[in-house]
């Protein structure tokens, strides 16, 4: 006999980690309002909320070994590999980043809960976005994680320039919201249809060739509203800024969690949705891969503020990932591989950011960091592991992952795109190398003085610096996890 | 064999950690411990010579799994060629270890890159496939950017970069060729295979064999280098500790024409008989052009900078010749300018931490205060020209006799390298050594101690051993020249 719930295909294990997030932000909210704890137990609190997430997402894989691919609460939220990744992805960011956005809460005394809600809250959005079958849901999550970004990018009311950072994340963000829901309509509009599978099926349904341009357009216009989102060019305006003014101990939280979200997305639209005229999406995506490539390191190579520099690599490797993504399945798990590298180095650079100038400060110039290496040996060779790992040179995962997604690129005979990208590494060495130069080479009288590390953050820096250097090394695991993420897709 | 294979990699990575590990306290200890650790490979190297592998072309060993859902696996092997210049490079990290002053040998961050620097140059040495190679070969960039960087003299920032950046665009092209070879292969294959066994069985059409040969001969090029892609060099070896300097001019400019030995020639004969008269021209450029420059320099460590690019015009006119005597010339040639250019950048060294300065009219009858010097100078010199009984002459001989059969008129040119190598050598020796001591800077200083002469004897008992009895050496080679010569044989009459 199956019951209502059966039908309806409720079942709440699949949405388990956003309730768990969203219990501990009731338990948060309970702890201030109601009655006046200490900060400890907040700490305690969220921390324990972030640990009860990790392990309903591995609930979730049990769940996935009985059930398979399979979607539930009428369609609107799908367990499938990406989710999978995604959630363990989304997770892990929270975990890595817990202490410094921790430590930056602590920091402004008043707002404390509430910045802690609000980035459990983006999280949750994260994971629902992630989770998301339907296109609805999926602009559900977006805005629930995107809103709470907005306002942790100017938590730090004092500051000029974290107010200057929420407010252009906001306009430029609620923009590519309309984009993104308008595209939504479109496709509604063409094909009466709002699911990610569905919109593959109406597709095979009515031929290739003969997909109306509304439903092109429609499509277009979200894979614009998701790249906006992972700072690709041409949309890429609003992350230096935004980096720079985000009080940076939350930088390293709000980059990486909407970066993976959105790409997972992405790559799920990819592979399933756009499986059968994937084909036609060549020159856009292209076009957006070389355009982000460029204007990244074209940019980059002249920053003094550090925090603007890393905006700017975020998006030559946007471009980089984008291309894996757009480039078959095998390249899509390239891409993933690329993505979980680079995450580990985005958030280890913040990290040290965030230990050199204090959580709150905003921004990060270049001579904060000069002769860093004298007084404060491991926070510098951890920062060279990260720096180097994104410029990609062997020994470092950053070299497996271009490795990589160039070979699946060249095999799909995309020889302009490598071009391009290689070009874009050899300008990459350059301003990697600067503040490793101006950290540890050169000589210079006003050094930084040394710094108390926490015994957390040294664990923190070293796991992640371990991992960089751990999937340069022995990258095996790593790729057979991409490559089971996508195997079904082929 | 395998064991001492892997030791060569593990013993100077393990070392340079060792160094990082102990506190600044007690940095009397840095020198000597990385003088053990140099010495025990130093030691495994002289013992390879006597393996099974050490006259026989490269033979794969061991494998490393690495990416196996796409079938990418990591191979180490030995030949001759490899062990030669194995040994060369741990001699040239024991003696430098030695030469160096007191302030570099007791800072851990020196030693320590000297020998991660070490343990770069022996991974590209017994790599077995295009992805170690590319791995170590790039990895060689990050312990030379801090000896530069941190250590160099003045204008350091602008050659570091110019050094890094000429070398990662020129490694970009290797990068490029070995995805295109590893695609090719999984044609074939079914996984992406790039060991050299794989290659040396893949057929490839004459457009793609083309194609790569430019690839990958381009970025090697670069580290040669060869003429018009030769401007890094200079800067370079002018801004380098004499340590970077030696290990620089002996052994990394030779990774450069090692890899078009290995790589280049033999899976893309076809690209190189396309292309060996263009490489031919270019060499023969750089040994005139470069003995020529050098004869204007005032700045003595400029000079033998220049005089590099002249002798690395040699090696690779000898490889593009293709005959088997020219290539045993230009393997033979690599051994001997790494150990001359070593010796001279090593003696530059010496006269630089007394005088703190290069230039050559700064100097003047220095033959008077330092006699020992003098000699050793003269005599590293006179190997440097070519002069008959020592090595350097072995191996031009045998390459302009090798050459000259396929490029008669290029071949001559060439021979005038040695002449003005003789007007450039010997003119600056005349100026700084000979006459009457000019400033009065130069009156009191002091001969070569005890540690500086040990760190230079090698080199010198080298340099009379190989020139009197090139016999030895020689025999370490004619497997894998013979090898090569056959291949660019082969496939001429194909033709």
């Amino acid at each position: 006999m199956t019951t209502v719930s059966e039908i309806l295909g409720i079942n709440y294990i699949v949405i388990a980690p956003t309730l768990a997030l969203l219990l501990t932000v009731i338990v948060l909210l309970f702890c201030t309002i109601t009655i006046s704890t200490p900060m400890y137990v907040k700490k305690y609190v969220s921390f324990v909320g972030i640990l009860v997430t990790l392990f309903t997402i591995f609930l979730k894989f049990g769940l996935f070994l009985t059930d398979g691919v399979s979607s539930y609460f009428t369609e609107k939220i799908l367990l499938d590999e990406f989710a999978l990744v995604g959630n363990v992805l989304v997770g892990m960011v929270l975990l890595f980043t817990f202490n410094s956005f921790w430590k930056t809460s602590e920091l402004i005394e008043d707002k404390t809960t509430e910045a802690l809600i609000l980035i459990l809250m983006s999280a949750s959005g994260f994971l629902l976005m992630i989770d998301a079958e339907n296109f609805i849901m999926l602009f559900i999550g977006l805005e629930i994680g995107s809103i709470s970004l907005y306002a942790l990018a100017g938590l730090n009311r004092g500051d000029q320039l974290s107010n200057e950072a929420a407010l252009k994340y906001f306009l430029l963000g609620s923009l590519a919201s309309c984009i993104f829901v308008y595209g939504i309509a479109l496709i509604y509009v063409s094909l009466s249809i709002i699911g990610v599978y569905e919109t593959s099926i109406a597709i095979s349904f009515i031929g290739p060739d003969n997909v109306p341009l509304t439903t092109f357009v429609g499509l277009i216009l979200i894979i614009v509203g998701l790249l906006f989102k992972v700072a690709a060019a041409p949309f890429q305006a609003w992350a230096p800024d935004v980096y720079q003014g985000s009080p940076t101990g939350y930088v390293g939280y709000m980059a990486t969690v909407a970066k993976v979200s959105s790409f997972i997305v992405l790559a799920r639209l990819v592979a399933v949705s756009l499986t059968f005229i994937i084909d036609q999406f060549d020159l856009f995506f292209g076009a957006v891969v070389i355009l982000s490539v460029l204007a990244g390191a074209l940019f980059a190579a002249n920053q003094s503020d550090l925090k603007r520099l890393i905006a700017y690599s975020g998006v030559i490797q946007s471009g980089f990932i984008l291309s894996g993504i757009s480039s078959g399945v095998y390249g899509i798990s390239a891409s993933t591989f690329y993505l979980i590298t680079y995450i580990i180095q985005l958030i280890g650079i913040f990290t040290v950011f965030s230990i050199i100038s204090g959580q709150l400060s905003s921004d990060f110039q270049i001579s904060n960091i000069s002769g860093l290496f004298k007084e404060n040996k491991f926070i510098t060779i951890t920062f060279s592991i990260f720096m180097l790992g994104l410029a990609g040179l062997p020994l470092t995962s950053g070299f497996v992952s271009k490795f990589i997604l160039i070979t699946n690129l060249w095999s799909y005979e995309r020889y302009i795109l490598v071009t391009v990208l290689m070009l874009t590494t050899v300008a990459g060495f350059y301003f990697y190398l600067r503040p490793i130069w101006v950290a540890a080479v050169e000589k210079t009288e006003n050094v930084v003085e040394k710094i108390q590390v926490k015994n957390s953050d040294k664990l923190l820096l070293g796991v992640l610096a371990a991992l960089t250097i751990y999937f340069g090394l022995l990258p095996d695991t790593l790729v057979n996890i991409t490559r089971w993420m996508v195997e079904g897709y082929l | 064999m395998i064991t001492i294979m892997y030791s060569l990699l593990l013993v100077p990575l393990f070392s340079a950690i060792l160094i990082f590990l102990i506190p600044n306290s007690r940095k009397e200890t840095f020198r000597p411990i990385g003088i053990a650790f140099s010495l025990i490979t130093l030691t495994q190297c002289v013992y390879l010579l006597f393996g099974e592998y050490a006259k026989t072309e490269f033979t794969i060993l061991s494998t490393f799994k690495w990416i196996q859902s796409y079938g990418i696996n990591l191979h180490f092997g030995l030949s001759g060629m490899s062990t030669l210049l194995l040994l060369l490079s741990s001699l040239l990290v024991f003696v430098s270890l030695l030469s160096i002053g007191n302030d570099h040998s007791e800072s851990k961050g020196f030693v320590g890159s000297l020998l991660m620097l070490h343990f770069a140059i022996n991974g590209v040495f017994i790599s077995g496939d295009l992805i170690s190679l590319f791995i170590f070969f790039e990895a060689l960039l990050i312990p030379m950017y801090f000896l530069m960087g941190i250590w160099g003299g003045e204008n350091r920032r602008y050659a570091t970069i110019k050094f890094i950046l000429y070398t990662v665009f020129g490694s970009v092209f290797i990068f490029i060729g070995t995805v295109y070879t590893a695609v090719l292969s999984f044609g074939v294959n079914g996984r992406l295979a790039v060991d050299f066994d794989t290659l040396s069985s893949l057929s490839l059409l004459e457009s793609q064999s083309k194609t790569l040969f430019l690839l990958f001969t381009f970025g090697f090029l670069i580290k040669v280098p060869i003429f018009p892609l030769h401007t890094w060099l200079p800067d370079a070896h002018v801004e380098a500790p004499t340590a970077g300097s030696i290990m620089l001019a002996g052994v990394l400019l030779k990774v450069g024409a090692y890899g078009i030995l290995r790589v280049s020639i033999p899976f893309f004969t076809e690209g190189f008989l396309a292309y060996k008269n263009l490489i031919a021209i270019l060499s023969v450029i750089g040994i005139i052009y470069g003995a020529i420059v050098a004869i204007a320099q005032i700045d003595i460590k400029k000079l033998i900078a220049y005089s590099s690019v002249s002798h690395m015009g040699f090696v690779m006119l000898g490889i593009s010749a293709g005959g088997f005597l020219s290539i045993e010339g230009a393997i033979i040639q690599m051994i001997n300018h790494g150990i001359t250019a070593g010796a001279l950048f090593m003696l530059v060294g010496f006269i630089y931490e007394r005088r703190h300065t290069r230039k050559i009219s700064d100097f003047g009858g220095v033959k008077i205060t330092m006699p020992r010097y003098a000699a050793i100078f003269l005599f590293t010199s006179f190997a440097s020209i070519g002069l008959p009984g020592l090595n350097g002459f072995v191996g031009e001989f045998m390459i302009l006799m090798g050459s000259f059969n396929s490029y008669k008129i290029l071949t001559s040119f060439a021979a005038f390298g040695v002449v003005l190598a003789a007007i450039y050598m010997l003119w600056a020796y005349q100026r700084m050594f000979t006459g009457p001591i000019k400033y009065e800077e130069n009156e009191n200083l002091s001969d070569l101690n005890s540690r500086e002469t040990a760190s230079i004897a090698p080199l010198v008992l080298l340099m009379l051993f190989i020139g009197i009895y090139p016999n030895y050496i020689e025999s370490f080679v004619i497997q894998e020249a013979s090898f090569l010569s056959d291949t660019i044989a082969l496939f001429k009459d194909l033709k």
